[in-house]
């Protein structure tokens, strides 16, 4: 399993960090690391009630094999910010945009991913599909994702229907002054 | 009373599956394949479900109050679209009778609130008791198949029955009926 460092410098080079803005909002962790599949599905896994929905996945009825072969072929990009995930993945049909998926309430690093996938992926448009209920809500809210639908009864857990909500953002409308991306060199 | 959780089964899982499929009331109560199989061969064999066969077979351990490893469930014939699939169970020797029952409703429950399975098919060798009284076996079975299988030099004799929502309702409704009995029987010893 292999985490890597997102830097902003180059586009392979892999750390994302927010050190000039971390004091002006309240964040638990503004250096954001990219994943391999494996490293991915483990902490998911770890994640546990958090990790189900994400990227439509679900550690409860998927093993890790699964979860990190569903992430290959969806192209994701997962990222570790302290305990949260982020989550990405191209939309085939429309490159400019991104699905998204987040495993708390903490904005800030959904803020600096967003800007990195704006910035360095060339996304403009992110959608994301969040289980009703689920505290990661709240970051795409304070991201300025507005809710633009509901899928009635969209997925089944723990021996119920459950809805998810789709929420939508555009480029431009989550950054903050104190959030640019900002980069590690 | 204590819990039976059910987890993926994982790599790190395999020698214990592997001594077990070589357990020898094991091999007469379901298979005796092993015996025939390399080491490498049994434990590839596990590698290749973990890894690719989700749509078609998948192991599942189960550990009790202190995740020690109880012993292994697993599903076949897996129909995804009419939510149907096999159960089968493989207890360790040292948790059969205490655990057994408690792990069968532990995997059925899985298999129904997080699976989504509507019917669960399930089948015991007719000598097999470890988990079935002969009188709950011959009770509930639906098909009786002779000559189902060959185990340990002896052709063994398979009921099979199934395993539905109405049937999992009618269990919680004799428990829940049960369990307030005892807790009326103990409030009116108390009160006399």
């Amino acid at each position: 399993m292999v985490e890597t460092t997102l830097t902003d410098a180059t586009l392979t080079d892999t750390t994302l960090t927010n050190a000039a803005s971390a004091s002006a909002v309240e964040s638990t962790c503004t250096d954001i690391r990219r994943l391999d599949p494996a490293a991915a599905a483990a902490h998911l896994r770890a994640a546990a009630e958090a990790g189900r929905g994400f990227l439509g996945l679900d550690p409860v009825t998927q093993n890790d094999a699964l979860l990190a072969a569903e992430l290959a072929r969806m192209q994701a990009q997962v990222f570790r910010a302290g305990d949260m995930l982020l989550g990405s993945v191209p939309n085939p049909d429309q490159p400019r945009q991104a699905f998204i998926a987040a495993t708390s309430a903490d904005p800030e690093p959904l803020r600096i991913l967003l800007g990195f996938l704006d910035t360095r992926q060339r996304c403009n448009s992110f959608v994301a599909m969040v289980p009703d209920g689920a505290a990661c809500a709240a970051a795409f809210a304070s991201c300025g994702f507005r809710q633009v639908g509901v899928l009635r009864d969209h997925r089944y857990q723990s021996g119920a229907y459950q809805d998810v909500i789709v929420y939508h953002a555009e480029s431009g409308f989550f950054a903050s002054a104190d959030s640019e991306v900002p980069c590690s060199a | 009373m204590f819990g039976v959780t059910v987890r993926h089964f994982t790599q790190a899982d395999i020698p214990v599956r592997t001594a077990l499929l070589r357990e020898s009331r094991f091999q007469a109560n379901l298979t005796d394949f092993a015996v025939v199989a390399e080491d490498d061969a049994l434990v590839a064999g596990q590698r290749r479900t973990i890894e690719q066969e989700h749509a078609v077979k998948r192991i599942f351990t189960l550990c009790g109050p202190n995740d020690q490893v109880l012993g292994f469930a697993w599903i076949t014939s897996i129909d995804w679209r009419s939510q149907t699939c096999e159960l089968s169970f493989g207890v360790l020797p040292e948790y059969r009778g205490g655990f057994g029952a408690i792990a069968v409703a532990a995997a059925h429950d899985y298999l129904r609130t997080e699976l989504n399975m509507r019917v669960v098919i399930n089948q015991v060798l007719e000598h097999n008791t470890m988990l079935h009284s002969a009188e709950a076996l011959a009770a509930q079975q639906r098909v009786r198949c002779p000559y189902d299988s060959y185990t340990v030099g002896e052709w063994r004799t398979s009921y099979y029955w199934t395993t539905t929502e109405d049937d999992v309702r009618q269990h919680h409704e004799r428990t829940e009926t049960r369990r307030r009995e005892i807790a009326e029987r103990i409030r009116a010893r108390r009160t006399a």
